[in-house]
């Protein structure tokens, strides 16, 4: 008996785990197959997550169609423009038909001057100049400035140079101001006055030393200031030089500046000029400048500025022998106001004065004063006053007195100037 | 004998060894020594007493150019008016704009008053907005990580270090603008005018309200119109604060501040104008003397 129940137990026991076994197996294979699609669906999921990345790169990539004639559009390229307009009413005691046929004792000859500037007794407008500036690849820069006077057309400068070459060098070439002095190389609108110092004038032109050729110039590995520059040119300027069988202008200089505190700078410069002129003999002009600038404040300052200048020119029969100075001082108020006066002279005359005979030409000077406002940087008005000594006219020394009121505009893109 | 030769010779070394930067103006400057610490000579070309658009272009700064492996500038059209000239003669390749060595400051600020048009019958409007983001404490952080990331660009044998500098930096200045903007909090009057758009990012950041400036357009001097319009709207919103810089005229600021009882400040625009030494410093003043 009690083996029998024994066995019945045993029987069902097993019989039991049967189907507890069952029960679990089918358990099993139903979360296998939730697994499954579990899986399924992160897969699925993850697949949309990376579609969806993609999707999202594709669209940061892809932009809007705005801005379709801009194909082969280059306006991000295109250079600085500026337009620089100059212009005056004079009022002079000398009629224009005598005032056009000046001379200077041993420098200019009646009637040979030009007068780009400010010529005429009544109203000029002097030019209207447009100046460019663009860098051309990492390499080049380019400047060029068409100075449009009422009937003529002329290029001002135009050139490129070097950005990028070692040792401090630079080239630059095309046509060009000489680095020559201190003034040379500026334009007309950024002197302190509307007329040119006349030793400016009288050895070189209204251009100065403007001329095709190439520079070079070197910037010392120093704490002070030191820049030295050669140039080789056409020397076209017939004034001193002019020999056109060949190129005939070397220029060389060397200027350095120093800082005495902060606010006093001064810059000085050594410079010569060798060149042929038109009875192919050498010409050699040597010039000294020396500027002192005293900052009195964010838009004040002082400003001392002298230049001169020593010219032997042989003419074959003769060597001429020249000198002449200006000295300015400048004294800037604030951004609007500044004033200014400028001492003229020629110091040495050792030249064929024949032709002025019973003419003194001794003494030759101008003294000349301004005042100036500028409502913005970018416009400016000048009273000048000039008394001038230096003049022959119609036959006879005449001092000139001379009123003038000019107007100066840069619009556009206009770069700062140089010191 | 030896000693003497020993130090010459470690002296040239050090001299030769350090990256030579150039910064336009006094607070990156202070920001790139940090950065750069030992490995570098930082000089600034822009005197802090000066307005910064107006930096004289000396020679004597082309000399200083002429030998720089690093140039950071402000950006923003600051330096349009005087640092391109210079530029182009100290014939640098390394500096020149594009080249390794130059960093605009500007690209890595986001700037703010950004016009919609630019003429200059606006006055001297910059068109990529207000370049005067110094102004702003928390832009020394953008401008640290820049200096950093240039530095080990162009001295890689020191990057680490300048990574450790960047790292130490950011700290100091994350504690040091939590007690800056704990001060700032303390401050009640906020209407405030100023001479020219010089103080807007900092303004901004502390919440101030801007009623006008004493020049009428930015760059063109104050005329008695405009002046007065100014005194009314002061008036009338009981304006108290007038923020003068060291460098501008303060006759007109004075003029004002007669009329409608309000107090001129001098606020420094750059390290150094009124007379900080350290950037700290720097941006206490502006605090002190706005919280006033």
């Amino acid at each position: 008996m009690k083996k029998t129940v024994y066995l019945s137990l045993l029987a069902c026991s097993y019989l039991l785990a049967d189907t507890d076994l069952e029960a679990l197996k089918k358990q099993m294979e139903q979360q296998k197959i939730i697994m499954q699609k579990l899986e399924a669906k992160i897969d699925s999921l993850s697949k949309k997550q990376v579609q969806m990345q993609q999707e999202q790169k594709i669209v940061q990539v892809s932009a809007p169609a705005v801005n379709t004639s801009a194909s082969f559009s280059q306006n991000a390229y295109l250079p600085d423009i500026a337009l620089i307009l100059n212009m005056s009413a004079v009022s002079r005691n000398v009629k224009n038909s005598d005032y056009e046929n000046f001379a200077i004792p041993g420098f200019i000859a009646s009637g040979t001057a030009p007068l780009p500037f400010n010529k005429d007794k009544g109203f000029n407008l002097n030019y209207a100049e447009v100046a460019m500036h663009s860098v051309v690849d990492p390499y080049f820069e380019a400047f060029a400035n068409f100075h449009l006077h009422p009937n003529e057309f002329e290029i001002g400068e135009a050139y490129v140079q070097t950005t990028s070459l070692p040792y401090a060098l630079r080239v630059k070439a095309g046509k060009f101001k000489s680095n020559f002095g201190r003034i040379n190389f500026k334009h007309q609108h950024s002197w302190h006055f509307d007329s040119q110092p006349i030793i400016y004038e009288t050895l070189f032109g209204p251009d100065g030393i403007s001329d095709a050729g190439v520079q070079l110039q070197w910037v010392a590995p120093t704490d002070t200031y030191i820049m030295a520059g050669v140039e080789a040119m056409q020397g076209t300027n017939g004034k001193s030089f002019g020999d056109t069988e060949e190129n005939n202008l070397y220029v060389g200089y060397l200027k350095s500046s120093v800082d005495v505190g902060d606010d006093l700078s001064i810059l000085g410069g050594l410079s010569f000029a060798h060149g042929k002129n038109d009875t192919a003999n050498p010409t050699n002009v040597y010039g000294v400048d020396l500027t002192l600038r005293e900052q009195l404040g964010s838009y004040s300052a002082l400003i001392w500025q002298s230049e001169y200048l020593y010219r032997n020119k042989d003419v074959g029969t003769n060597h001429n022998k020249q000198a002449g100075l200006y000295s300015e001082l400048i004294y800037q108020y604030n951004n609007n106001y500044s004033a200014g006066f400028r001492y003229d002279r020629i110091t040495k005359n050792d030249t064929d004065l024949s032709a002025y005979s019973g003419i003194d030409t001794n003494n030759l000077d101008r003294y000349t004063t301004m005042l100036e406002y500028k409502p913005f940087p970018m416009s400016r008005l000048r009273l000048t006053y000039t008394y001038d000594r230096t003049k022959i006219i119609a036959g006879e020394r005449k001092n000139i007195s001379e009123f003038m009121m000019s107007l100066n505009i840069a619009a556009g893109a206009h770069g700062a100037h140089n010191y | 004998m030896k000693n003497i030769l020993l130090l010459t010779v470690l002296l040239t070394t050090l001299a030769f060894g350090s990256i030579r930067i150039d910064t336009t103006y006094t607070t990156a400057g202070a920001v790139a020594q940090k950065i750069g610490g030992d490995f570098v000579h930082v000089t600034v070309l822009g005197s802090p007493k000066y307005d910064p658009h107006f930096i004289t272009p000396k020679p004597s700064l082309i000399a200083k150019l002429r030998r720089a492996d690093l140039l950071i500038i402000n950006g923003g059209g600051l330096e349009l008016g005087w640092l391109p000239p210079l530029l182009r003669a100290a014939n640098n390749a390394k500096i020149q704009n594009g080249a390794k060595g130059f960093l605009d400051m500007s690209h890595f600020v986001h700037m703010i008053n950004v016009p919609s048009s630019v003429s200059r019958a606006f006055g001297d409007v910059h068109a990529q907005g207000n370049p005067h983001y110094s102004t702003d404490p928390y832009v020394i952080l953008p401008m640290a990580k820049a200096i950093a990331n240039k530095l080990a660009q162009i001295d890689s044998s020191h990057a680490l270090e300048y990574q450790q500098n960047l790292e130490k930096f950011t700290k100091e200045w994350r504690a040091y603008l939590k007690k800056l903007d704990a001060k700032m909090l303390t401050c009640k009057d906020k209407k405030v005018v100023q001479y020219h758009q010089l103080f807007n990012y900092f303004l901004r950041r502390y919440n101030y309200k801007i009623y006008g400036t004493i020049e009428p357009l930015p760059g063109i001097a104050p005329s008695s119109k405009h002046t007065i319009a100014l005194i009314n709207v002061m008036k009338n919103n009981s304006v108290k604060k007038i923020l003068q810089d060291v460098y501008h005229e303060r006759k007109t600021a004075k003029f004002i501040a007669e009329k409608t009882g309000a107090k001129v400040l001098i606020i420094p625009h750059d390290l150094g104008a009124d007379g900080s030494k350290t950037l700290q410093e720097f941006y206490n003043k502006i605090a002190n003397r706005i919280c006033q």
